[in-house]
């Protein structure tokens, strides 16, 4: 029964049941306390979201009635389709070592698609096509792990007939059986012998109700340390026949060997009982197999073309049959080894009945028949009909995902496929499993790269990648790989990209550095000087002006600059403390110059110089140089036309100093005058509505008057 | 699976994430305002951390909306008392990080159901809906300062200006902005009312329109049969890349999922295909939410149930799960 399995995902993240029942319903657990007044959602990056859960409000609000009680509660949910079986970290560590294979083989695809379009066909340029394929579906396998022997120790323990190894995963069995029929064409071939090989790696994982081999041979491996006589005992001979049915040929030469009748003591007794025993072990150990080569310590003989292997087989089955036929049979006294050889050789001869009594499911059974019942078949051809005679014989529910994905790719319907891998794998898997599909036939090409109207304009191929991109989105230590699949995805990838960027948070310099960085790479310019605005918008309004002016002028944000530029012209006049001037003064540097719009910078800038050099005159005093260019800069302000007007007044208010200079006249007549003109000309302004009234006393205005007056007299009387 | 990331005071009514979903702000019956802060963003964690909490209304905040972060740390809080103001989160001279109050809008007459900001490329535009059926949209006038707001246009949620409602009382009203940035970007938003007036409830597509610099009705996305019909929510796709837009428009009679052309007609309005009608929750939707790639849309409703919903390669729109909160 599929049921949500959200407690038993060891990922963190809810997995959605592979059912059609789509009415399952997932619990969120929370700690509110019902009623509940409302529910809100908000979708954070990738494939999770956060539900707020507010409480009802109750009726009496008195306090203290119901004390501690939360009155709501957010909580996050992750979301992932497919695959229960993988752990949070295993998932991150296969999705960071699948981007290299994917990039490498998209690269290559890119390199001959360019090639073709030269119109320097592409056989001439790239007659190995699926050496990219191969050499990517190994890449990728690898990453899904390598079974591993355990160490073992040195001497071989008789009774072990199942070696130990690291448990292999469905994912990879997954992969390898795609990679058995799509990517690795050079082996079709030997296409029986890979399925065999296929099952002996992952029977283990074949999730049915039903035992398999693997976990009857499991099983026996435990009961047998207690075992006396074993031929004695029915499972022995039921579990060597299983073993011999898919071909697993050294686990039943090993426990032959276990039988009784080779004790020493016994040999004399049971001397035909044995000989039968040994020959077939023999025989099994020599069987003719179609296949380039066999693992050391595997047993069988190689043959690498049809014809030789036609031979050897017609050869070997007529040395079964004449076992069979033997008339020692009848000297063998022990009933239970004469019977358990004799449906051993029924296997071997395929004997449908025999193959069916030995295996636990269609796919076990499947794989016998292609062993024993039709060892010449090649390649695809009839493969389906067989395996749906198979299945009516081992009629199950049918519930085991790689069974699924077998019957689709044995169907050779490519939507099958896909369905499988998404269903029962997850978006890693139909992502990266439809690179090996690419290279089937033309039909393929147009099922994967169609544009679909209903998808918005995108491909089949476009949407899995972008489904996968989102789950990678999910995870803070994932994001940063999505960028890789979307943008092989022509149509939306950057659309998707711009939007999982545009929603970063900027507060930490690094991250906004990264970020930055990936916009560089991909040209997202646009979006760049957007994230840097952000960036200078945030620091501005947190107290760090300078960072802020720095992303601002980066993100050439004029508007933002001038306003800013706009709001240091209030502190024009103002009798500001050293340190804020100095911060003042940063942030005009800041600024810079080489804006467009400069007219408030240029007043500026030259205030700033202005106020540098009435600052030393303050702090240095007489020297004459500085005095004089104190009073040039001052002249310069006055004169310049992008000086504000409501400005004039307060700077003349600074320079009381300069002007009322007590060792005698600063300013020339043409200059004192440049100044009472400017006080005239404010006098007059002043009856115009838009007037702005500077915060100086009017006794200040008294005393620029005085001083420049009594400067004009000075310097009458000097000149 | 779910995580637990804060927990909320007695009496918060509401909640509202910010855009890189990093910080949370609720609102509360006594007019609080609580800020959480994921406190490093770049972790897997999910905890959050309460950073702020202030008293921004003596009334109940019903709703509270995020500024676009182009213009700072800023929320917009919708009270029950009809009017909302918006805060702001600063540093100033020497003092320590506060936020402050930067405006309060308030209308004698009517009051203010729900406010959205859009972010176009000539500055930040506010959308208020009132209690009368009237709309309202502000601009700002000075990026950096979020005090100083201007009245651009005035009008009512109906297809054509002949119909003017005079006297209307709304229950509730939704807006959603396009969500898509880009220069060239019209600036363009849904809203929709729950009211006494069949005309201004259903759903209408307004776009600027620069040549004249006035607000249109482009698209009304309801089946004539169901113009009347008061709607709960609404919310516009992500589009990055389709050759139309997604609206979700939700009713009494459920999440009708809306295609909306590109392209005007020589009226100059978009055409429009319902293309599904969602019914699961079978009551109120309380809040529709579309995912990064406009491809999943989550709601939740009445029934207490989260939903999600997503089209097949052949454009049928189902149900893809379905979240029941249990305590």
């Amino acid at each position: 029964m599929p049921a949500p399995v959200s407690d038993s995902s060891p990922s963190g993240a809810l997995v959605l049941s592979s059912s059609v029942d789509r009415e399952v319903v997932y619990p969120i657990r929370h700690e509110v306390k019902p009623p509940i007044a409302r529910l809100s959602i908000s979708w954070a990056r990738g494939n999770s979201f956060r539900v707020s859960i507010f409480k009802q409000q109750c009726g009496d609000n008195s306090a203290g009635s119901d004390d501690g009680e939360v009155g709501g509660q957010v909580l996050e949910v992750k979301i992932r389709n497919g695959d229960t079986e993988i752990s949070a970290a295993e998932f991150r560590r296969i999705a960071y070592g699948s981007v290299s294979p994917f990039a490498l083989l998209q690269s290559r695809k890119n390199m001959v698609l360019g090639l073709s379009k030269m119109s320097m066909g592409l056989s001439q340029f790239n007659p190995d096509g699926w050496e990219y394929i191969a050499e990517y579906s190994k890449d990728v396998s690898s990453i899904l792990g390598n079974p591993k022997s355990l160490p073992s120790s040195a001497i071989e323990d008789p009774l072990e007939i199942l070696k130990k190894v690291e448990e292999p995963t469905c994912l990879k069995a997954a992969w390898e059986l795609m990679d058995v029929f799509y990517a690795d064409k050079q082996s079709h071939w030997w296409l029986n012998e890979r399925l065999v090989d296929w099952l002996a790696e992952y029977d283990s994982v074949l999730l049915t109700r039903q035992s398999t081999i693997h976990s009857k041979l499991f099983n026996f491996q435990k009961e047998l340390d207690d075992l006396q006589v074993v031929e004695d005992n029915p499972s022995y001979w039921d579990v060597i026949s299983s073993a011999l049915a898919v071909g697993w040929q050294e686990i039943v030469v090993k426990m032959l060997r276990l039988h009784g009748s080779y004790q020493l003591d016994q040999l004399s007794n049971r001397e035909t009982e044995n000989g039968l025993v040994e020959a077939v072990a023999v025989l099994i150990s020599k069987m003719p197999r179609m296949r380039p080569e066999l693992d050391s310590g595997r047993l069988g003989e190689c043959f690498k073309t049809k014809p030789d292997f036609t031979k050897a087989w017609e050869k070997w089955r007529s040395q079964i049959t004449k076992l069979d036929g033997s008339a020692f049979w009848v000297y063998c006294a022990h009933v239970q080894t004469r019977e358990g050889l004799r449906n051993m050789l029924q296997i071997i001869l395929g004997n449908v009945e025999s193959l069916s009594g030995a295996t636990c499911n269609w796919m076990e059974l499947y794989i016998s028949q292609l062993l024993y019942v039709r060892p010449f078949t090649m390649g695809l051809e009839s493969m389906y009909n067989l395996a749906e005679r198979c299945m009516q014989l081992k009629k199950t529910s049918n519930t085991d995902r790689l069974m699924r994905l077998m019957i689709g790719i044995l169907g050779e319907s490519t939507e099958v496929v896909l369905a499988e891998c998404s269903r029962g794998f997850g978006p890693w898997m139909v992502t990266h499993a439809m690179e090996l599909l690419t290279e089937e036939s033309d039909q393929v090409e147009v099922l994967l790269h169609e544009e679909l109207h209903d998808l918005g304009g995108i491909s089949i191929e476009e949407l899995h990648r972008l489904v996968y991109a989102q789950v990678l989105c999910s995870h803070a230590f994932t994001w940063q790989i999505a960028p890789i699949y979307l943008t092989s995805c022509a149509k939306q990838g950057i659309g998707f990209l711009e939007t999982l960027l545009y929603n970063q948070p900027v507060q930490h310099n690094g991250m906004l550095l990264k970020n930055l960085e990936i916009c560089r790479l991909y040209e997202l310019d646009g979006l760049s000087s957007n994230i840097m605005k952000i960036a200078g918008v945030y620091h501005w309004k947190h107290g760090r002006k300078a960072f802020g002016v720095f992303w601002l002028r980066k993100a050439r944000d004029e508007v933002r600059l001038n306003k800013i530029a706009l709001q240091l012209f209030d502190s024009v006049g103002k009798s500001i403390s050293d340190e804020s001037f100095k911060q003042w003064e940063g942030l005009i540097e800041l600024l810079g110059s080489e804006s467009k719009n400069t007219g408030g910078l240029e007043f500026l800038h030259k205030y700033r110089d202005f106020k540098k050099s009435l600052h030393q005159v303050h702090h240095k005093g007489k020297t004459t140089g500085v005095v004089q260019s104190a009073v040039d800069s001052l002249i310069a302000l006055m004169k310049n036309p992008s000086t504000p007007q409501r400005f004039w007044l307060p700077i003349l208010n600074d320079s009381l100093k300069l002007i009322d200079w007590h060792e005698g006249p600063l300013l020339n007549v043409e200059q004192t005058n440049l100044l009472l003109n400017k006080l005239q000309e404010l006098s007059m302004a002043r009856l115009r509505p838009d007037f702005v009234e500077s915060d100086l006393t009017p006794l200040a205005l008294s005393s620029i008057r005085l001083a420049l007056a009594k400067n004009l007299g000075r310097a009458f009387l000097e000149g | 699976m779910e995580k637990a990331m804060a927990t909320f005071d007695k009496g918060t009514v509401c909640s509202a994430w910010n855009y890189s979903a990093s910080r949370l702000v609720t609102g509360s019956a006594d007019g609080t305002v609580v800020v959480f802060d994921s406190l490093d963003p770049s972790s897997s964690s999910t905890s959050l951390t309460r950073t702020s909490n202030f008293k921004a209304h003596e009334a109940a905040i019903f709703k509270i909306v995020w500024v676009p972060p182009e213009y700072g740390d800023s929320i917009a809080c919708i009270c029950s008392d009809g009017s909302s103001s918006l805060w702001e989160e600063v540093v100033e001279d020497a003092q320590p990080l506060q936020w402050k109050l930067s405006k309060h809008f308030k209308s004698n007459s009517s009051q203010i159901l729900d406010i959205q900001f859009g972010n176009s490329s000539s500055g930040l535009k506010m959308i208020a809906a009132f209690s009368d059926g009237n709309v309202k949209v502000y601009e700002l006038m000075d990026p950096l300062d979020l005090k100083s707001w201007q009245l651009q246009a005035e009008f009512q949620n109906v297809i054509d200006s002949i119909s003017t409602v005079r006297k209307a009382a709304c229950l509730s009203a939704s807006i959603s902005w396009n969500p898509n940035r880009g220069e060239r970007q019209q600036s363009s938003f849904v809203l929709a009312f729950r009211s006494d007036t069949p005309q201004l409830d259903s759903a209408k597509v307004w776009e600027f329109d620069r040549a004249h610099q006035r607000w249109l009705p482009v698209a009304e996305l309801a089946l004539e049969a169901d113009k009347g019909d008061g709607v709960y929510a609404v919310a516009w796709a992500q589009n990055i890349g389709r050759p139309y837009e997604v609206i979700a428009v939700a009713t009494q009679k459920g999440i009708a999922i809306w295609r909306l052309g590109l392209n005007p007609d020589s009226d100059g309005r978009l055409s429009t295909e319902r293309v599904a009608l969602l019914s699961g929750h079978n009551s109120e939707v309380w809040d529709m939410e579309w995912d990064m790639g406009g491809m999943t849309l989550a709601s939740t409703g009445k029934d207490g149930m989260v939903r999600l919903w997503q089209s097949n390669l052949n454009g049928v729109w189902h149900q893809h799960a379905a979240f029941e909160p249990t305590s």
